[in-house]
C-alpha cells in the first residue's frame, strides 16, 4: 500500500467534511444567534455577527403560558408532538409485524403486496394532495389529527417496512428456532430474541417517522384550518405573518422546533453506526 | 432419554415432497447419524422431530408419546444448529441459562447447572463473553452446552461440525462421541459427511432424494450396502461400480462388458441369478482389487489413467470398460500413467446389484 496516497485522500476527505459541516451548521447557527438578539438588533445593517446584548426574551415569551403568544405557541407545539408521536407509535406498531411477516412468511400475494407498498413511493406526495383531501372530506376527517396521522402513515410506512424487513432478513431464522426449542412460544421467540436484535432498526424507523411527521407542511396546511389544531410548521407561518415580522421570535420558535430533530438525529446516528457494526448477526 | 420412532413420515413443501414415507426407530441412548448428500431432506427430517415444521403425514413418537402436534417447547428436545444460533446479544452465561430460564428453573439451580455444563465443556473462562468474541470452536462448545444444560430426552444436531476447520473437526468429533458415551444420550446427528457418520454413529440412516435408503450399523452399511446409491455414497474413495451383462456359459456364469469378461465365483453366480434381468452392476471397493502388471488368469485388462500418492496409500485411477476405477496400492509400488495393467477381483468382497432396480443382490 502507498501510504502517501492514503494521507492525501485523508486530507481531501477532511476538507470535504469541513465544507459540508460549514454548509450544514451556518444557517442553524445564524438562526440561534438571531434568536438571542433584540428585534431592533436583528434588523440592523450590516448585521452583528453575534448578539451585543443577548436576550432570552423571545424564548421566555414563547414558552410561557402567561401570554397569548406563548399559549398559542405551546398549543402548536403540543399538537405537533401529539400528531408526530401517534404517527410514530402506530407506524412502528404496524411496521414491525408487517416487516417481520414479509421477511419470514411465504403467503399468497406476498410479492404483489410488497411491491404495491413500494409502488406508492414512485409518486411525489403532492400528487395525492387533492384526492386525499376529497377522501378525508368524504370520511368527515377534515380538520382532525386523524387525517394527518393516516396520511403520514400512508407515506411513511412503506419505507419503514422496507427498512425493517432488511433487518429481519439479516437475523438468521435459526435464532428463533433455537429459542422455540429452548422453551419460547413463537411470540416469545420474536419478542425476546428477534426484536432486541432489530432494536436499532426499530429506533431508526421510529425516529424517521417522527421527524417526517414533525416537519410536514403541505398536508397539515391543507387538512387543518382550525387555529387551535395547527401543527408547528403551519402554525409558525400563520403566527408570524399575522403580526409584524418578528425575526428573533421566528428564529427562536424555529430553533425550538428543530431541537427534537437535532436530538433525534444524534441518536439516530449512534444507532445507525451500531446497526452497521453490530448488525453482524450473521453466523 | 428416550426412544424416537418415525412412522411413515411425509413432508411436502407445496407440491414438492422433501421427505417420502420415512420409517425408522432410534433406540434409547443410541447415536444415529442421518447422512446423505446436500438437499436430500436431512434438515427437514430433523426439523420435523424438533417441531419447527409440521408433518404432512405419518407420526413421530418420542418415548412412546406421539409428538406430532406439540410445540417445539413442549417436546423436551435440544438442538445444535450448523451456524450455532447463539443469541448474539446475550453473554455465554445467559445463552446457557436461557433454556432453563424459559422453563422457570429456580435461580440457584440454574446457576449450578450452567456452571456444571460450562465445566464439562471447559468454557468456564468464557462465561461473561458474548458469542461474537468467541472463536468458531468455542461457539460450537457453547451451542453444545446450551443443549446439554437441560438434560433433554433427545439431542438433535444439524451438521454441528461443518463450520469448523479440519483439525478442530476431528477433535470435536472425538469429544462428541465421548459425550454421547458418558451421558448415554439419544442423539440424532445430521451430516453430509459419510466419514463423520461412520466414525461416530451406532447406526446410520442413509437418505437420498427424501427416501431412506438404508438404516443399519455403519459396518453393515459399509459391507452390505442396500443399493447402488448407498454403495457409492458410503466409503472413501467411493466404491467402484461397473455395469455388466450376465452370461451363462454351460454351467459357468460370467459377467461381461465392453472388451472384458469375468468368471463369477459360485457365491456371486448365485447372486447374479437373482437379478430381474441379465443386467447387473458389479461393485468393488478400492481395497478389494489387486493390480497386476502382467497378464494373469481371471483378470480384466485395463490401463492406468493417473496415480495419486497420499503417503499411506497410493490411489491408482484405472480405466476399465469405459469407467474409471480407484484402486489402493502399496506406496512402494512404481506404477506409471498409461501403463497396461490387469485387475484381479477379490470375489468374496465383490458386490452385485440389479441394474434395473439398483438393489443389492444378496450372495447365495
Ligand atoms: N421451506 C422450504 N420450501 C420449499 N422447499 C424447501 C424448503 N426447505 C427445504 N426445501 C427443499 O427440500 C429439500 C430438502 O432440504 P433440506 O432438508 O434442507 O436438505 P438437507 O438438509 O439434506 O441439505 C431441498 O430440495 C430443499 O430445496
Ligand atoms: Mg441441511
Amino acid at each position: 500500500m502507498d501510504k502517501r496516497r492514503i494521507t492525501r485522500w485523508h486530507v481531501f476527505g477532511w476538507i470535504f467534511l469541513v465544507f459540508l459541516l460549514i454548509y450544514a451548521v451556518t444557517p442553524l447557527l445564524w438562526m440561534l444567534i438571531t434568536s438571542f438578539k433584540s428585534q431592533f438588533a436583528a434588523l440592523q445593517y450590516p448585521p452583528d455577527l453575534y448578539p451585543k446584548n443577548p436576550t432570552t426574551e423571545q424564548y421566555v415569551r414563547l414558552l410561557s403560558p402567561q401570554n397569548d403568544v406563548g399559549r398559542q405557541f405551546l398549543r402548536y407545539l403540543l399538537n405537533s408532538i401529539m400528531v408526530s408521536t401517534v404517527t410514530t407509535i402506530l407506524g412502528v406498531a404496524v411496521a414491525v409485524p408487517a416487516a417481520y411477516a414479509f421477511s419470514r412468511f411465504r403467503f399468497p400475494g406476498r410479492k404483489a403486496l410488497f411491491f404495491s407498498v413500494l409502488f406508492r413511493n414512485m409518486f411525489p406526495a403532492v400528487v395525492f394532495l387533492m384526492p386525499l383531501f376529497i377522501m378525508m372530506r368524504w370520511m368527515g376527517l377534515v380538520n382532525t389529527y386523524s387525517s394527518l396521522v393516516i396520511t403520514y402513515l400512508t407515506f411513511g410506512l412503506p419505507l419503514s417496512i422496507w427498512l425493517l424487513k432488511g433487518f429481519y432478513d439479516n437475523i438468521p431464522v435459526q435464532l428463533e428456532q433455537a429459542a422455540r426449542i429452548d422453551g419460547c412460544t413463537r411470540f416469545q421467540a420474536f419478542y425476546l430474541i428477534v426484536m432486541p436484535l432489530s432494536a436499532p432498526g426499530i429506533i431508526a424507523t421510529a425516529i424517521y417517522s417522527f421527524i417526517t411527521a414533525w416537519n410536514e407542511y403541505v398536508y397539515a396546511l391543507t387538512f387543518l384550518n382550525d387555529d387551535q389544531k395547527l401543527t408547528l410548521p403551519v402554525g409558525l407561518q400563520r403566527f408570524f405573518t399575522e403580526y409584524a415580522t418578528n425575526w428573533p421570535g421566528l428564529m427562536a420558535a424555529s430553533f425550538i422546533m428543530s431541537v427534537p430533530v437535532v436530538a433525534m438525529f444524534l441518536i439516530l446516528q449512534k444507532y445507525f453506526v451500531r446497526a452497521l457494526t453490530e448488525g453482524a448477526v450473521k453466523a | 432419554m428416550a426412544q424416537v420412532e418415525f412412522q411413515e413420515v411425509v413432508k411436502r413443501y407445496g407440491s414438492f415432497e422433501a421427505v417420502k414415507s420415512v420409517s425408522f426407530t432410534v433406540e434409547d441412548g443410541e447415536f444415529v447419524a442421518l447422512v446423505g448428500p446436500s438437499g436430500c431432506g436431512k434438515t427437514t427430517t430433523l426439523n420435523l422431530i424438533a417441531g419447527l415444521l409440521d408433518l404432512t403425514g405419518g407420526a413421530i413418537r418420542v418415548g412412546g408419546r406421539q409428538i406430532n402436534d406439540l410445540d417445539p417447547k413442549d417436546r423436551d428436545i435440544a438442538m445444535v444448529f450448523q451456524n450455532y444460533a447463539l443469541y448474539p446479544n446475550k453473554t455465554v452465561r445467559q445463552n446457557l441459562g436461557f433454556p432453563l430460564r424459559m422453563r422457570k428453573v429456580p435461580k440457584r439451580e440454574l446457576e449450578e447447572k450452567v456452571n456444571d455444563a460450562a465445566r464439562l465443556l471447559d468454557i468456564t473462562h468464557l462465561l461473561d463473553r458474548r458469542p461474537r468474541e468467541l472463536s468458531g470452536g468455542q461457539q460450537q462448545r457453547v451451542a453444545l452446552g446450551r443443549a446439554l444444560v437441560r438434560d433433554p430426552q433427545v439431542f438433535l444436531m444439524d451438521e454441528p461440525l461443518s463450520n469448523l476447520d479440519a483439525k478442530l473437526r476431528v477433535q470435536m468429533r472425538a469429544e462428541l462421541k465421548r459425550f454421547h458415551q458418558d451421558l448415554n444420550a439419544t442423539v440424532i446427528y445430521v451430516t453430509h459427511d459419510q466419514l463423520e457418520a461412520m466414525t461416530m454413529a451406532d447406526k446410520m440412516a442413509v437418505m437420498s432424494g427424501g427416501v431412506l435408503q438404508q438404516y443399519d450399523t455403519p459396518e453393515r452399511v459399509f459391507e452390505e450396502p442396500a443399493n447402488v446409491f448407498v454403495a457409492g455414497f458410503v466409503g472413501s474413495p467411493a466404491m467402484n461400480l461397473l455395469p455388466a451383462r450376465v452370461v451363462e456359459n454351460g454351467g459357468a456364469v460370467q459377467a461381461a462388458g465392453e472388451g472384458w469378461e469375468l468368471a463369477l465365483s459360485p457365491r456371486n453366480a448365485a447372486s447374479a441369478r437373482r437379478a430381474s434381468g441379465d443386467a447387473v452392476i458389479l461393485g468393488a471397493r478400492h481395497s478389494s482389487l489387486i493390480l497386476h502388471e502382467e497378464a494373469a488368469p481371471g483378470c480384466i485388462a485395463a490401463k492406468i489413467y493417473t496415480v495419486e500418492p497420499t503417503g499411506d496409500l497410493t490411489y491408482a485411477h484405472v480405466e476399465v470398460g469405459g469407467k474409471t476405477f480407484v484402486i489402493s496400492l502399496d506406496p512402494q509400488r512404481r506404477i506409471r500413467a498409461d501403463q497396461p495393467v490387469w485387475i484381479e477381483f477379490d470375489q468374496d468382497r465383490l458386490h452385485l446389484f440389479d441394474a434395473v432396480t439398483e438393489q443389492r443382490l444378496p450372495p447365495g
